[in-house]
């Protein structure tokens, strides 16, 4: 796959939200195979998330994930991209498990019958056969995020964006998340606050107030970042009010 | 596109779960059901077309057979019942709540939603309702509208209630109360 | 909470769904037509027969399912008494609980997922005039998603009154209530965009 990836790239990419600049000037170009975002809260790191899925659109600048635009050109893009969000309840749209499944082949052009034949494969290949009819709203949290990893692996995106993949999780699931993170034979983009998620990436890029303050492999820029945080902690800052 | 559609969906949802909470004490000893507030509220946030959707996509869960109406009942179950009236009213009446919330621009949003809701949520709404609860009880329209006189003083807390709730969610999400965004 | 009935298997579970919709459907415009006391009694119970081949249980629960009914039957059977016109009112009733009770029959034996297909089925003409059949669907099927998820945040919301208050709360949930609805329609929109091409 990947002689047709060049990875994401923007360029000059500015988000203004509510009137206030969230992401300023960024030219940037991903290709490595493993890529961490590190960043505060606020920092605009999410924002960033969503411009490269296309789920929003520059307020200037350029934004191409595999040479075309993802907020203009959505067809292409399911081809390219996929997102796993932080919450899997902001992702799961439909009541069982087989329609939440079938929804993205669908869009990708299959017919009903197709994905419905491709959804009831997986379930067998993984073992879930009997989770077909079921609620989601029965599955626990772990299964949730599970789900939603099965639901993005469905439509085979040359690139997956995490949000912060493994918050919240207790230690038996993160772990077995984080080793089905590392075989993925997948592009994967993860965004995160904690920098012992990126300890396997080729490389990190730290975002401070809607810029990138360092770029290099990890060894250079989370202790860099953590040093930073440790200061930061040391002061009084929660009685900051954000603007 | 999307937007419309997840709109539509999240208040068909919002007027199954209203069905769902305990009914509240208006005054002490006279319940009232909120389902018809979820109409009201349909129409003052989203607007005429997309209210009047999200309603039509509530009667649609019903029609399916879900239990949704407050009660437990469905579509089949109230289909002989003097309720239909008012179910197949509530489209039309988020469609009028929604118009003239679109319209009554020159007030603030509160006041304007509290009015759109009497005008929608109640005068269309029973414009409807009688005249088939009165067919189906073989009454006459004016024995029928002495009865939901009964409804008239929960029908009004529920408008005000539908205005103010509309003035509230629009200083928290201006974005989000399309009546007056698009 | 969603499922209308846990369908008993019978002989009637292997109808087609739509062949029991049009009998329902059917019947309730049979007994509108009718008013003669007599007739609808005997068809309340031909109504309750049919319901033999689910089950002895089922039939003997089918009084227990129409108790709801009370305050109808009150109202239009005291206000027909009151005018004078106690025939009419009680052809009223009979009408009410014979729907009630087919309706009760056709929910019993049929699955959810089988009368939505027989909904599309029956819509998809509408779609060359315009009826967006697909994204109609969509939104039904969103909507049962989010139904347990708004009704477990107005139990939370009232947990965490009762926390904080003696009082029972009252209109005061409503406004977070229909904030979460907005909430989950933002980021349920940007869920529908991230896997959807042309919705």
């Amino acid at each position: 796959m990947s002689e047709f990836s060049h990875g994401i790239e923007l360029q000059f990419a500015s988000v203004t939200l509510g009137g206030k600049p969230v992401l300023e000037d960024l030219t940037l170009r991903l290709t490595e195979a493993r890529i961490g975002v590190l960043g505060r809260n606020g920092s605009g790191k999410t924002t960033l998330l969503r411009l490269m899925a296309g789920l929003i659109a520059p307020d200037r600048g350029q934004v191409r994930v595999d040479g075309v635009d993802p907020f203009r050109n959505r067809k292409a893009t399911l081809a390219a991209l996929g997102i796993l969000f932080q919450n899997p309840d902001h992702q799961i749209l439909f009541p069982t498990v087989e329609e939440e499944l079938a929804f993205g082949l669908v869009q990708q052009g299959l017919t009903p019958e197709e994905a419905a034949g491709r959804v009831a494969a997986l379930l067998v290949a993984e073992g879930r056969a009997h989770w077909a009819k079921v609620p989601v709203s029965t599955l626990s949290q772990g299964q949730r995020h599970y789900l939603c990893l099965m639901t993005v692996l469905l439509m085979q995106p040359r690139t997956i964006l995490l949000d912060e993949p493994l918050a919240g999780l207790d230690l038996p699931t993160q772990a077995r998340l984080a080793r089905r993170f590392a075989a993925l034979p997948q592009r994967l983009v993860t965004i995160t606050h904690d920098p012992a998620v990126l300890a396997g990436a080729d490389r990190v890029l730290w975002l401070e107030a809607g810029r990138i303050v360092a770029d290099g492999p990890p060894g250079e820029v989370v202790p860099a970042f953590t040093a930073e945080m440790d200061l930061i902690g040391a002061q009084d800052a929660d009685a900051d009010l954000a603007g | 596109m999307e937007r419309t559609i997840a709109y539509v969906a999240l208040f068909a949802a919002l007027i199954a779960a209203l069905g769902f909470m305990p009914r509240i004490d208006l005054v002490a000893g006279v319940p009232i059901t909120l389902q018809s507030f979820g109409v009201m509220l349909a129409g003052t946030v989203l607007g005429a077309r997309r209210g009047a959707l999200a309603v039509l996509v509530f009667v649609g869960l019903i029609a399916l057979g879900l239990p949704l109406l407050s009660g437990g009942a469905n579509l089949w179950t109230v289909l002989y019942t003097p309720r239909i009236g008012y179910v197949i009213g509530f489209p039309v009446a988020a469609y009028v709540t929604g118009w003239l919330t679109e319209r009554l621009t020159g007030l603030p949003l509160g006041a304007a939603a509290a009015l759109a809701s009497i005008g929608g949520g109640m005068m269309a709404l029973y414009a409807i309702g009688i005249p088939v609860a009165a067919y189906m009880n073989e009454f006459t329209l004016q024995e029928t509208a002495m009865g939901a006189l009964a409804f008239l003083p929960g029908d009004l807390v529920k408008a005000g209630a539908a205005g103010l709730v509309t003035g509230q969610l629009a200083r928290m999400r201006p974005g989000a109360v399309l009546s007056r965004t698009t | 909470m969603l499922t209308p009935t846990s369908p008993v298997e019978s002989p009637y579970s292997r109808w087609p769904a739509g062949v029991k919709l049009a009998l329902v459907a059917g019947l309730g415009m049979v007994i509108g037509a009718l008013s003669h006391v007599a007739l609808l009694a005997m068809a309340l119970a031909l109504v309750w027969l049919t319901f033999l081949p689910v089950g002895r249980a089922e039939a003997a629960r089918l009084p227990l399912r129409l108790r709801p009914l009370w305050p109808f039957i009150l109202v239009i059977g005291g206000w027909h008494i009151l005018r004078g016109t106690p025939d009419v009112g009680l052809a009223v009733i009979l009408r009410m609980l014979i729907m009630v009770a087919a309706a009760t029959l056709l929910l019993l034996t049929t699955r959810f997922d089988a009368l939505l297909a027989t909904f599309s089925t029956l819509f998809r003409p509408f779609e060359r005039l315009g009826l967006p059949v697909e994204r109609i669907a969509l939104a039904l099927a969103m909507a049962v998603r989010f139904i347990p998820v708004l009704s477990q945040r107005a139990a939370d919301l009232a947990l965490a009154w009762r926390a904080r208050s003696a009082r029972n709360p009252r209109h005061r949930l409503l406004t977070p209530l229909a904030l979460s609805a907005l909430d989950e329609a933002e980021r349920s929109a940007e869920a529908l965009r991230a896997r959807s091409a042309s919705v």
